[in-house]
This record gives structure tokens, sequence and C-alpha cells, in this order.
């Protein structure tokens, strides 16, 4: 992509240099570009079926419920508040079932438009 | 033998073979801690020198165009890489060989369950307990090496307002902690259903052939139990990759808490 910019240089050894180079790379990257489509491409069609998902968002949601309600009942033990404690945070465990289970979807999601689309979203993988 | 034969739960016993010790205790029956080695410990093991095995031996040649085996061990490595690099920039390249590592022994160690008389050793969740929550301490001693105080960052999303942010750090900070759960709930739970339909249907099989005229209907357990068998297959695939992306997708956390 820069080669086409430089090429008002009066060296046309180093921009042939330059080109054959930035071909390399080029073929480098998109050979590295098709085995993680290819892979993930696979893996993620599958994942795409409808028990790996459910599955997924309900381990998320119950997952976040009983570590509230862990935690709250903990809480209880050491402070002496019976129930207070497990309630409030047994509610904030279902906020952040939900909270769970919306990021899963938003992944899963980005994920599928990935598979679809497949530009753009592979080359930035370090500069965020 | 026809009771064995439809107990689905059967195949997940604990069978001790020899005994290390007892630890700690008062000598009496029942106390200390007992450390022996079970079918689960023989299975683990096996898993390990199969991968050992694969790889050591595929990658001897060293060939520049390498052969099948190589190629093969060649083939997994990218795959995981690719994952890796994807997921958690080159930075979590850091983490390859434990990422790599997790990877193959759930898969390994699932494929080996596929086997008829085989443990599966993914189907306690204390094993796959273990490994989320070494991943989860991983994450969480490397955030902080990494990152220092600045590691908590990740429980305060940008751009909430100050009257909020007091109920959103309890309920993020929940939500991070019930990760390792789900984490290892997800496979221990896919591997265990998985096996427990397997064998259901195999026992309906067996009990409708014990039936005289009746058997003729084992054809409809039977050909269920043939696809079940190809759909665990997958599963068993398919949970390795989802543990290992998922692990990688936590470590990305850790080594830029910032989103």
């Amino acid at each position: 992509m820069a080669n086409a910019s430089h090429s008002g240089g009066p060296d046309p050894e180093a921009e042939a240099r330059n080109r054959s180079r930035s071909l390399a790379d080029r073929i480098a990257e998109a050979k590295r570009d098709t085995l993680v489509s290819e892979a993930s491409a696979n893996f993620r069609q599958r994942e795409m079926t409808g028990m790996g998902r459910a599955f997924r968002f309900a381990a998320e949601f119950v997952a976040a419920i009983l570590v509230g309600a862990g935690i709250g009942y903990g809480i209880d033990l050491l402070l002496g508040t019976r129930p207070w404690a497990m309630i409030v945070l047994l509610l904030l465990g279902f906020a952040a079932g939900v909270l769970n289970v919306m990021r899963a979807a938003a992944e899963l999601n980005a994920d599928a438009s990935v598979g679809t689309a497949s530009e753009g979203a592979l080359p930035d993988d370090d500069d965020d | 033998m026809s009771e064995k034969a439809i107990e689905p739960i059967h195949q997940f016993n604990i069978v001790k073979y020899f005994t290390f010790g007892n630890f700690g205790g008062n000598g009496t029956e029942g106390s200390g801690f007992e450390i022996a080695f079970t079918n689960s410990a023989l299975f683990m093991l096996l898993t390990l020198l199969t991968i050992s095995a694969f790889l050591i031996l595929s990658t001897r040649g060293r060939g520049l165009v390498p052969g099948r085996m190589q190629l093969m061990a060649e083939m997994v490595y990218e795959f995981v890489a690719n994952m890796v690099r994807s997921s958690a920039g080159t930075e979590g390249m850091r983490f390859f060989p434990f990422v790599f590592s997790l990877f193959m022994f759930i898969l390994v160690a699932n494929f080996f369950g596929m086997v008829p008389y085989f443990f599966t050793v993914t189907s306690h969740i204390i094993v796959t307990a273990f490994l989320a929550v070494l991943v989860f301490l991983v994450v969480v001693i490397y955030g902080f090496m990494r990152n220092g105080l600045s590691f908590l960052k990740l429980f305060v999303p940008p751009g909430i307002p100050w009257f909020i942010i007091w109920l959103v750090v309890p309920i993020e900070i929940i939500s991070f902690l019930s990760r390792p759960l789900s984490h290892s709930l997800r496979l221990w739970g896919n591997m265990l259903a998985g096996h427990i339909v397997l064998k259901v249907f195999g026992g309906m099989v067996v009990a409708l052939l014990g039936a005289g005229a009746w058997g003729v209907v084992a054809i409809l357990p039977f050909g269920m139990a043939v696809a079940l068998t190809g759909l665990e297959f997958l599963v068993a695939a398919l949970q390795a990759f989802v543990f290992a992306v998922l692990t990688c997708v936590y470590l990305n956390d850790a080594i830029h808490p910032g989103h």
C-alpha cells in the first residue's frame, strides 16, 4: 500500500526491491489470513450449533448468579447480617449474569460477521 | 450384568489402583488425606504420554519439507498460534505454551473419553475447575504484575456517570469472578451430559434386544446412538477449542485491561 505513494522517486532499483519485498509481505500476510479464517470459520460454523450456544449462555448466566449468592452468603456469615447481603448480591449477580450473556452474544455476533465479511477485522492485531 | 448396562453413571466411578499412602490425620480409619493412583490419574498420564509421544516423534525429523506427522504437528501449532494471536494480540504469544498445553490436554482427554471402556477425565468437575482456576489465577497475577493497580480499571468501564458507578463496579466484579465457574461448568457439563446420553441410548439398545420380539425396535435407539457418537466427537473437539479461546479472551483482559 505504501509503495504507490513513493513512485515518484528516481531510484528504480530501490523501487523494485521495495516492491518485491512488499509482495513477499503480502503473500505471507495472505497466507496467514487464509489459515486463520479457514481454521476459525471451520470451528465457528460449528459453534453456531444451537445447543452449543444455549449451553454457553446458560453457563454464563447461572455462574454469575451462583457467585453472587455465594459472596452474599459469605458476607452474611462474616457480619451476621443474615438475609440482607445475600439478597442484595443475588440481585447483583442476576445483573452480572445478564451482562455476561449480553457480552457472550455480542462476541458470537461479532464472530459471525467476521466469518461472512472477513475484511478489516483481522489485520489490526496489536494497535489497540 | 444387565443392571450395570443400564446404569449410565457407572462410567464416572473413580477406582483406586494403588495408594501412595495417607497423609495427616490421626491414624484412625477415614481420617487424613489419602493420595491414590486412580483411573482418572491413569488416563491423565496416558493423555500426557500420548501428547508427548506425538509431538516428540512427529518433530524428530525436523524436515524443511514436512512429512505427514510433522505436518500434523505444525498444523496444530499454527492453529493455536493463530488463535492466541487473533484473540490476545502479539503480546499474548508469551502465553502460547500455556494455551497450547491446555488445548492439547483437553482435546486428547476428550478424545480418549470417546474410546469404549475408557475413562473421561474432563467429565469430573474437579479437573475442569482446576484448569479454570489455573487460568483465572494466571490472569489475575499477570494482570497485576503487568499493569499494577491500573488492572482494576477492568472493573470501571469508561464513560459511566459517578452516580451509577457504585452499582456497576460490583456487577463487573461478580461478572469477573463468575468466569472460572462458567469456564469450568461448560466443559464439564458438555462432557458429562454427552456421555450420559450415549450410555442411556446404548442401554436402551441392550434392554430392547433382551425383550424378545420387541428387539426389532432396538434399531431406533441404535441409530440415535450412532448419530450421537458423531456429535460427541464434534463436541469433544469443540469444547477444547472453546476452552482455549476463552482462555485467550481472558488473557487479553490481563494484557489490555482498558476495554
